[in-house]
């Protein structure tokens, strides 16, 4: 560590280290100096000169940029100056003269940096008599973006984020001098899974979202900070609302996770919360109608089921809830000693094989920690959208990336060695000997390595990872990540005994072994590579109940319907990311009609029973949950409600998971997910629900021409299902590979270990989706 | 007074075929870069170009021997010709790319081979359409004689040459704007510090940037020695410049002459006096950005620390000269909206407050000035240029925001009545 150092602002002596930006060592002790164009996480520009101040030089006092000039030992600073007042005042009226003023219906009033700054830095009154400069009012730059050149003060915030954050520069400078303007190029739309951040941090109004455009006032928001649950990085996020609806839903700077930033999927998939499709009263199926009942009646039918505790009982659950809702139903199983309960996680990628090897576990930190990087998972931009910024940010500091991924990975652009086609079969299987290789010889052997491994497609063997896996266990200084990708599954594997994959539960669960089903937060019918396998076992079984805040594929099946409230924003309780972390889920909106948690609806069920669970409070629950720790150490309310904790507290709980090897079924297909899909609650989040819609396939051109597809349109027939999708050319797959996303609509209903008709089909021009 | 030339007498004697490399070479040329690089030593040169005492002649006047000692160690160092001459008034690199190309590219070997630098470019400013024609004729001339290439002169030493057109951007001039054009980004200039084009230049790699007359002069100094160079001119300002002669003179021009001798001696025998036999009202010393002197300051003396010492610069060697019947609002007017016109938009005093300068002024020149406008002026210029002092203090990323600053003081100083007369006179009551 490098020592410390004194510099002298305004007459005070205060410390800082060598290095540091003047505006950052003035801001550590308190001294606040205005800025715009400066931002934490961004390389400084210098350009909006909004945080001059005056340092004494040999040649007299000099005016600098306090965001670009570093501190050296013995600086002497003024920062509030007659001369820096000046300057500043200027900026801001040189900012103000072409600015149209038009705060009052400017989303951005009332927590915007210009009218602060103003009101405390700038001019009285204008002194422009010229007519300002006018561009077309706010024009679209994708789906989900608006763009308002005359409020833009072009600080470079926005063009930074997209060119050395996120990696996709469709954000740019165009023009010079007084014409110049921020925009998007011809014909391309600024399509970033991460355009949201660049909303989040314009320091005016210049940028909008759809979602949030004309929606509220800052000074009417409630806020709350949490959790969000959209995948298991696990960002930290603050919660708005208004009229006690959700609003908008913002990034936080969790140093060792998010940054401040969030994927546009964690950010914009909340307006479903205020769908008016969401259910809100029990439902009971009555000669295949769903009527409205009532959470009593639905105790009493299923009291006669259980109450003896000897009932077969088994739970499909999903990634949604709340590490307090799964040990509820932990311990509500307990109460069935004599008959065999399991939980089956909703998820057709989960693998135990990381449990049976001793590995390390790693932190997100840990990939700027380490000499190199290997992944070999789902496409991490598409399933772990802020892990991908991560590792983006890993790279650009130096560290090494290797990747392998037999195609089609976003990370291909960025890796220092690729491993596809030659090294890893269309099985997803590495055929070469990894110590051959050179990435591999090079960088990672007895390196420190950091690994972000799990599987690319539902069909790969465990086998393969495992593999990999035992390879760096034993030739390098590794640490491992587990890419498992929906939500709270660290959450799930961390709380429930014995966690089984869905493949599982397709092999396992029939209406023989199972007299009740608890479906919870689930729709496997419409997203997982099982769904005909698990449409008929659930159609066989006699008592269903599901609960959820959707009917949907799945749902509408069910004898009893529960609603229940959303884990974002309708509830509290706490939430376990991929490295283990455990943080503050909370809540801000009430949830409609008589909507419970799950853990509500199963401690009442519990008592309805009579059983005897201390299940019945949250601070019980949560109590349980984190028995087995340290006090100090457990992720407790108590302890994560403590400020120095707000970002999570790590665990080195070993889950028990235990999947059965898959056999080996094959599929002629590259089957993955996209960011956006069909979800039900994408489906009703109307900003967004465009973006998950489109069906469409990928391939090389050269598969294409051999497909005979010529129109941007063809059709995908098996068994009498039907699809009619785009294709979208993408040299980057492999030849004859063709990549089919799981997650979009009807394409559930294909059996991909089986041959699918894929034809020509005569109209439309090529659309560019994705 | 005479001309003395050095870097123009090959152009002057040979006006038909002076671009082309069998003339440069009749006439000695590529003959000391071929003895350097055989038989001399980096060193040397470095030796020599240190005693010549030469200073940059692109605008600035850094001393190009001290420029060179800093060049950063490195496997990869550039050297990058600034051609983009753009300043108003400055026509001077023009003469000396479109009339004797050779002369620069026997420069820059020489200059290579002193930095051990295996990469240069060459970037014109791009409406220098016959200069980069020419340019790219020599530079090709010189591939096939292998002049350039690999083993130059049969000796070890290899160097590339690009020529490289800009798309008409006067602030491609600045140095590291011209470093981000040519790497392809926006030109736009990049904060110093951190990156000083000698340690963190072209693709972040230690580069060395100088100006085309700067580099035209060294085959000369190499040959004759830094001592003889410095023997030339006065102190601080030694060896011969070509100065571009312009506005309402008789012969306009460019001259290469010695440093030394006055502007109104200069103005009066080269350029053959005023028009009309006027009088000069002001004139510009050292291109658009330098503050004007006023006709009564004729006597001051064209060196680089003369000029400074009257709170002006000698700059790229323009001089303009007004005669009594110049509407200075109106010039002033035009050449603040030169540099609205090329401000880059990267900083807001300079985007903004160039562009509201060139407003107001319009609105005084054309006789809808307000009587707070002269105050405004001012003020905004403040704060573009906090104290008005020369050289200039500055809000601003570059010295192009601060150099629209300077007609505006200089107009306020020395002609302040005149401004005063175009603004409506207020009521009286
Ligand atoms: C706004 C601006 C424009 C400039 N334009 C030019 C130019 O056109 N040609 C030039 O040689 N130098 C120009 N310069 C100076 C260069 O930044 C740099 O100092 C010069 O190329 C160094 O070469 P020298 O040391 O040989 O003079 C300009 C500087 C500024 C601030
Ligand atoms: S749009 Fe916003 S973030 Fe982008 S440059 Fe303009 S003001 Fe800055
Ligand atoms: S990366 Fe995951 S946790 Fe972060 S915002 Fe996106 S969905 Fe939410
Ligand atoms: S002063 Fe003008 S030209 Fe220079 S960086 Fe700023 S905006 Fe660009
Ligand atoms: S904050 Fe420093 S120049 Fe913008």
């Amino acid at each position: 560590m490098s020592e410390n150092i004194k510099i002298n602002v305004n007459g005070n002596q205060i410390e800082s280290t060598p290095n540091k930006l003047l505006i950052e060592a003035c801001e550590d002790s308190g001294i606040h100096i205005p800025r715009f164009c400066w931002h934490k996480r961004l390389d400084p520009v210098g350009m909006c000169r909004m945080c001059l101040v005056e340092i004494e030089t040999p040649r007299g006092k000099m005016l600098v940029p306090s965001c670009t000039t570093e501190v050296t030992d013995e600086m002497v600073v003024d920062t509030e100056s007659e001369v820096v007042k000046k300057a500043q005042e200027g900026v801001l009226e040189f900012l103000l003269i072409n600015h149209p003023l038009d705060c009052p219906i400017c989303d951005k009033a009332g927590e915007c940096p210009l009218q602060d700054q103003t009101m405390a830095y700038g001019p009285g009154e204008s002194r422009f008599v010229e007519e300002k400069r006018h561009f077309e009012k706010p024009i679209s730059i994708s789906e989900i973006i608006l763009l308002d050149r005359e409020r833009c003060i072009l600080c470079a915030r926005c063009t930074r984020f997209s060119d050395e954050i996120s990696g996709d520069p469709l954000i740019e400078f165009i023009q010079r001098g007084n014409k110049t303007e921020v925009n998007t190029f011809p014909n391309e739309p600024f399509k970033s899974y991460f355009s949201g951040n660049t909303v989040q941090i314009c320091p005016v109004g210049a940028l909008t979202s759809t979602s949030y455009r004309f929606k509220a006032r800052p000074w009417d928001l409630k806020s709350v900070r949490s959790t969000c649950n959209g995948c298991p990085v696990g960002c930290s996020t603050e919660l708005n609302s208004s009229q006690n609806k959700m609003l908008r839903i913002l990034g936080v700077d969790n140093d060792s996770v998010n940054q401040g930033w969030l994927c546009d999927k964690g950010r914009y998939n909340f307006e479903y919360l205020n769908s008016e499709f969401r259910l809100k009263n029990p439902l009971k199926k009555i000669d295949n109608e769903l009527k409205e009942t009532s959470v009593k009646e639905i105790y009493t039918e299923l009291s006669e089921l259980i109450s003896d505790r000897n009932t077969n009982i088994n739970f499909l659950i999903g990634t949604n809830s709340t590490n307090e809702d799964y040990v509820a139903f932990n311990e509500f199983a307990k109460n069935f000693p004599t008959t065999n309960q399991t939980f089956y996680l909703n998820d057709d990628y989960l693998y135990a094989g990381f449990f049976e090897q001793d590995i390390n576990r790693a932190t997100i930190d840990d990939l700027n920690n380490s000499e190199a990087i290997v992944i070999w998972a789902e496409d991490l931009k598409e399933n772990l959208p802020v892990l991908y910024l991560r590792v983006r940010q890993a790279v650009k500091n130096g560290v090494k990336l290797i990747v392998f991924g037999h195609s089609n990975s976003t990370l291909e652009d960025i890796a220092d060695f690729y491993y596809s086609e030659d090294i890893v079969s269309e099985n997803f299987e590495i055929i070469k000997d990894i110590s051959k290789l050179k990435g591999i010889k090079e960088h990672v052997k007895d390196k420190n390595v950091t690994a972000i491994i799990g599987k690319s497609t539902p069909y790969q063997l465990d086998e393969y990872l495992d593999k990999l896996v035992s390879y760096l266990v034993e030739n390098s200084n590794s640490k491992i990540m587990n890419a498992f990708s929906s939500g709270n599954t660290f959450g799930a594997i961390n709380n429930l005994d014995n966690v089984k994959n869905l493949r599982d539960f397709t092999k396992n669960v029939s209406s023989e072994n199972t007299d009740l089903l608890f479906i919870v937060g689930s729709d496997p019918i419409g997203r997982s590579v099982f769904s005909n396998e698990i449409h008929r076992i659930i159609e066989d079984i006699d008592n269903v109940v599901c609960l959820d805040l959707f009917l949907h594929e799945t749902s509408e099946l069910c004898n009893y319907i529960i609603p229940t409230s959303s884990t974002l924003g309708e509830k509290e309780g706490t939430f376990t990311n991929i490295e283990f972390r455990t943080s503050r889920i909370d809540k801000l909106v009430p949830s409609p009609g008589q909507s419970l948690s799950d853990w509500e609806f199963i401690s009442g069920l519990s008592n309805f029973c009579n059983f005897i669970n201390n299940i019945d409070s949250l601070d019980g629950l949560n109590e349980l949950a984190y028995q087995d720790f340290d006090n100090q150490d457990s992720p407790s309310f108590k302890n994560l409600d403590k400020p120095s904790n707000f970002d999570g507290i790590i665990n080195d709980y070993q889950p028990n998971v235990s999947t059965m090897p898959n056999e080996t079924i094959t599929s002629q297909y590259f089957v993955g997910k996209k960011l956006y899909g069909d979800n039900i609650t994408i489906r009703y989040s109307d900003s967004i629900s465009l973006l998950g819609a489109k069906q469409f396939i990928e391939a090389s051109e050269s598969t294409i021409e051999k497909l005979n597809l010529s129109s941007g349109e063809c059709t995908l027939k098996q068994n009498g299902h039907q699809v009619s999708a785009n294709y979208v050319v993408n040299n980057k797959l492999a030849d004859g590979v063709i990549f089919i996303p799981q997650n979009r609509r009807n394409f559930n209903r294909f059996d991909f270990s089986e041959t699918i008709e894929i034809s020509p089909n005569q109209s439309k021009e090529a659309l560019n989706v994705n | 007074m005479k001309e003395t030339l050095l870097l123009t007498k090959h152009m002057r004697e040979n006006p038909e075929d002076s671009h082309l490399i069998d003339s440069y070479e009749k006439n000695g040329g590529y003959e000391t870069a071929r003895r350097t690089l055989i038989n001399g030593s980096p060193e040397n040169v470095l030796e020599e170009i240190k005693a010549s005492n030469i200073r940059g002649r692109g605008g600035a006047g850094f001393p190009t021997g001290v420029k060179w000692g800093f060049l950063a160690e490195n496997e990869d160092r550039y050297l990058v010709i600034n051609a983009d001459e753009s300043e108003p008034g400055t026509f001077k690199d023009r003469i000396l790319l479109e009339r004797d190309p050779h002369q620069l590219i026997e420069g820059i070997i020489i200059t290579c081979f002193a930095a051990n630098i295996k990469n240069a470019f060459i970037y014109i400013r791009g409406e220098y359409a016959k200069p980069a024609r020419r340019v790219q004729d020599a530079v090709e001339q010189a591939y096939q004689k292998g002049y350039l290439g690999k083993n130059i002169f049969n000796s070890e030493m290899n160097l590339d040459l690009v020529v490289h057109l800009g798309a008409g951007a006067y602030i491609c001039g600045e140095e590291t704007a011209l470093l981000n054009s040519l790497e392809g980004r926006r030109g736009e200039p990049r904060l110093k510090p951190p990156y000083f084009p000698a340690v963190k230049g072209l693709y972040m790699k230690p580069t060395l940037v100088n100006n085309v007359e700067t580099i035209s002069s060294v085959p000369w100094i190499v040959e004759n020695t830094g001592k003889e160079y410095n023997k030339l001119g006065v102190e601080g300002s030694t060896g011969t410049r070509i100065f571009s002669l312009s506005g309402h003179v008789n012969n306009p021009g460019n001259y290469e002459i010695e440093m030394g001798s006055s502007f109104g001696e200069f103005v009066e025998s080269l350029g053959n006096g005023i028009r009309n036999n006027k009088k000069v009202k002001a004139y510009i010393p050292g291109g658009a950005s330098a503050p004007w002197f006023r006709g009564d300051q004729l006597d001051i003396k064209m060196t680089i620390d003369d000029v400074a010492n009257n709170n002006s610069m000698l700059g790229s060697g323009a001089v303009v000269m007004m005669d009594e019947d110049t509407n200075l609002v109106n010039a002033a007017k035009s050449i603040v909206s030169f540099f609205a016109h090329e401000s880059c938009g990267q900083c807001t005093p300079c985007r903004e407050g160039t562009t509201w300068l060139e407003m107001i002024l319009d609105r005084v020149a054309s006789g809808r000035g307000r009587a707070s406008d002269i105050d405004l002026l001012l003020d905004v210029c403040d704060n573009i240029s906090p104290g008005l002092s020369w050289p200039p203090k500055m809000t601003t990323i570059c010295p192009l925001g601060p150099s629209a600053v300077s007609p505006i003081t200089s107009l306020m100083n020395d002609f302040r009545e005149e401004v005063e007369s175009l603004i409506p006179t207020k009521v009286l009551l």
